[in-house]
């Protein structure tokens, strides 16, 4: 199997390119310039919340229909086109191959195609922001009938309407779902039928084992999202009436659709990152991860549960109240297997050998900061409390305390702990601290205001409280302003990252193979892993978290060695 | 403390009390796992210890840790859920006796009110309606006042804040919620579900007052409307 290292040109090598590790290298590059025009959109509309009407720096004035446009794109590139990319496809195409320890993906063109797919529907995003209809601009839910009849013209052409804002929008979606589905093929038929010899299934290492989950359920949950998406194209394309009550259709059939999908897929976002802490406690704690069958366990269960939660965002959409009741049953029911997940990683930490590194503190701060989106969850996940709640800054805090450590506390924990695998280079550590603790504490003085601007009834996407005299006071004014002068400075920090990340690949210290001692598999391969990833199969002995074993002088045992 | 706009509802505080319940809940749950994520950083340093302990976690005696807290979790998850589950049918159910009721409509971008007339009967000829950038909706203090709230052409949300009380408005449907306010005043109503452009620019009154001075008003209102509509 081993590939001899064969001259390659430029384009196969790096563009057009078959190999695992550099499609999940396009994916998360592409992810974060996603990353980069996501951020730049929040400077844009933070800035106008905070000092509204005023020219903002580098862009001028934002109209109203700008400020819902970049709101609703901020939310969309950031969960589609970056989350996505990074935690799913990025984390997947970069790990499962070398931890299950095989050279390559099952089917590389797939992989190939499913980036390329993936970069075309970026470009079919972006491209709708220069549109005449200017980007979609009706919150990244996408609700009918505001998608649909959004637009000035009631009875607009076929090929008009497919150049909406909207209708991109949608079509760009799609297309991401198709891309991510061809990469999700490839993990779980990768992970079933790639294993090096010895990988029996409660051998394979965390971080494989959630990717496949979250994979699963996108799988299980998007096809009633793209059914719903397309009725909704063709309400504003084809002018049928699936979601117009006028013609029989009802609007909330599509908020049902749409959560079907959109809370499982916060499962989705959420479990890679969790997978990839399954990785670092261990390693940092020199201890067996606690409960790794249980973990697994509790992950199937919650992508069971993860279908019966999704009626948590409509409690005040006009269902049925005592439907209320079963959703909020099964948020709480669903609260309980991320719990024993946490409190597993937390229990890993008692009685190990605890070094502080810098993935341990992307990780540690990322518990940290969930478990405070995760406990608002609480307030929110009560439906009468929700009635107040909903649909305040309450909500958005909340939200950003579970997805900002999930997808940048998550990838810069992955990034930080195999930078050294990846480019054989190590990173340099003090300006990783330094980037660490500004993106923490510029996180914390960005959102947790906010919180409060909720619960003093501030409502979401209203680019100007002025009208609104009874929440347009203080403390609230100046909560704002400090939220705004905290993100700008949580964007500019993140120029460290760039920073670190160019100069260590350039002229970094070069990185010794297995720089943690770790066990899994990809730590036996060269740093970087050539073009087919090991030299010779690896077989496996043991489970992935053997460390500090009684009767053996070092520490860890990796998985390829066989135990004395 | 005054982490909330003043209440004007009977069931407003109910809300107010949950948030404070949960925050019980919630704190302590914070405390606690904040304590379990960092005792082992400072106790459990490199420094200090020689070697970890080799525990997987998979046998019964660690394991059954997890499994307490999950079980102490989940029943504080209930009690917080039977707690709030009265403050829900509150809200959402209506009361036996009704003293006023409007049609609310939302429309992009305003909120139109729709009085009832002298007939006292919504959906007849003699309905009022109101249909101005910041009119005022005029209900009584101290009243089961319902609200028919409707859409006229996108979801809207209903939201005043100072009742607490926000429910969405449907295109095709109409859903009655009701609030019976507590204090006099004038107070905001805005939109809570993004409507397009204006969003932003929806804000109306409810204006909340003795029944002598409601009904003074009404009675200018109607006699005002019968005589424009004379005049047709």
């Amino acid at each position: 199997m081993a590939h001899t290292e064969h001259k390659q040109s430029f384009l196969s090598k790096y563009v057009f390119s078959t190999d695992h590790k550099t499609i999940g290298a396009q994916y998360t590059i592409t992810g974060l310039f996603m990353a980069a025009l996501g951020g730049f959109l929040a400077y844009v509309f933070r800035y106008n919340l905070a000092f509204p009407g005023e020219n903002i720096p580098i862009f001028g004035q934002l109209a109203a229909n700008q400020y819902n446009t970049f709101v609703t794109c901020h939310g969309m590139i950031m969960v589609f086109w970056v989350a996505m990319p990074i935690l799913l496809a990025g984390f997947g195409n970069f790990l499962i191959p070398l931890m299950i320890g095989t050279d390559d993906m099952a089917f590389p063109k797939l992989n190939m195609l499913s980036y390329w797919t993936f970069l075309i529907s970026a470009i079919v995003l972006v491209a709708s922001f220069f549109v005449p209809t200017g980007a979609f601009g009706g919150a990244w839910t996408m609700y009918p009938p505001l998608s649909v009849n959004g637009y000035v013209d009631p009875n607009p052409s076929f090929f008009k309407a497919l150049f909406y804002g909207s209708s991109l929008m949608i079509l760009a979606v799609a297309l991401e779902f198709t891309s991510i589905l061809m990469g999700g093929i490839n993990f779980v038929v990768t992970t079933i039928n790639r294993r090096a010899p010895g990988m029996t299934p409660w051998r394979i290492p965390l971080a494989v084992w959630f990717i496949n989950i979250a994979t699963v359920i996108f799988m299980f949950s998007v096809g009633p999202l793209v059914a719903g998406a397309f009725m909704l194209l063709f309400d504003i394309t084809l002018g049928t009436g699936f979601y117009d009550p006028a013609r029989g259709g009802d609007p909330i059939l599509f908020q049902h659709l749409f959560w079907f999908f959109g809370h499982p897929e916060v499962y989705v976002l959420l479990l890679p990152s969790l997978g990839v802490l399954g990785e670092i406690i261990p390693v940092f704690s020199r201890k067996p991860l606690f409960g790794y069958k249980k973990i697994i366990y509790l992950a199937l269960l919650s992508a069971v549960l993860s279908v019966v939660v999704w009626a948590h965002h409509q409690f005040i959409a006009g269902i049925d109240p005592r439907m209320a009741t079963f959703f909020s049953i099964g948020t709480i029911l669903i609260s309980i297997p991320f719990a024993g997940i946490f409190l597993a990683f937390m229990a890993t930490l008692w009685g190990g050998k605890i070094k502080i590194t810098l993935p341990m503190a992307w990780a540690l701060g990322f518990i940290g900061l969930f478990l405070i989106g995760g406990l608002t969850g609480l307030f929110l996940g009560s439906n009468a409390f929700d009635i107040y709640a909903h649909d305040t800054y309450f909500v958005v805090a909340h939200f950003h305390y579970t997805l900002f450590p999930d997808i940048f506390f998550g990838f810069f924990a992955a990034f930080y702990f195999w930078f050294p695998k990846f480019t054989g280079k190590e990173l340099k550590k003090g300006l990783g601290y330094l980037h660490f603790w500004l993106t923490f504490i510029f996180f914390n003085s960005t959102f947790f205001l906010l919180f409060f601007n909720g619960l003093g009834g501030q409502h979401r996407r209203i680019n100007n409280y002025d009208l609104f005299s009874n929440i347009n006071i203080e403390p609230y004014i100046t909560f704002e302003k400090i939220a705004t002068i905290s993100a700008i400075c949580l964007i500019l920090s993140q120029t460290l990252f760039i920073y670190n990340f160019i100069v260590s690949w350039r002229a970094g210290k070069k990185a010794e193979k297995n720089p943690w001692q770790a066990n899994t598999l990809e730590w036996v391969a060269d740093s970087p892993p050539p073009h087919g990833n090991f030299e010779t199969v690896p077989t496996v002995y043991h489970g992935a978290y053997e460390y500090s074993l009684p009767n053996m002088e070092a520490d860890f045992l990796p998985q390829n060695v066989q135990a004395e | 403390m005054n982490i909330f706009p003043e209440n004007v509802s009977t069931y407003g505080q109910d809300i107010d009390q949950l948030f404070w319940l949960v925050l019980v809940f919630a704190g302590t749950a914070f405390v606690i796992s904040v304590f379990i994520l960092l005792y082992p950083l400072f106790k459990n340093h490199h420094s200090r210890i020689q070697r970890a302990k080799y525990i997987t976690g998979e046998g019964k005696a660690h394991f059954k840790w997890v499994i307490i807290a999950l079980c102490v979790l989940t029943m504080s998850d209930f009690i917080i859920l039977f707690a709030e589950h009265h403050t829900w049918e509150e809200f959402e159910t209506l009361p036996q006796q009704k003293d006023a009721e409007y049609i609310v409509t939302g429309r992009q971008w305003n909120w139109a009110f729709t009085y009832p007339g002298l007939d006292g009967n919504l959906g007849t000829a003699d309905d009022v309606v109101i249909d101005e950038p910041n009119s005022e909706l005029h209900v009584p203090l101290s009243k089961n006042v319902f609200f028919q709230l409707k859409a006229k052409d996108v979801l809207h949300s209903f939201f005043v804040v100072n009742s607490r009380l926000k429910q969405d408005c449907i295109p095709g449907r109409t859903i009655t919620r009701w609030i019976n306010f507590t204090k006099e005043g004038k107070y905001d109503i805005s939109c809570a579900e993004i409507c397009g452009i204006a969003h932003s620019q929806m804000r109306n009154f409810i204006v909340v007052e003795s029944q002598e001075k409601y009904n003074t008003y009404i009675d200018s209102l109607y006699k005002q409307h019968s005589a424009t509509a004379g005049g047709n």
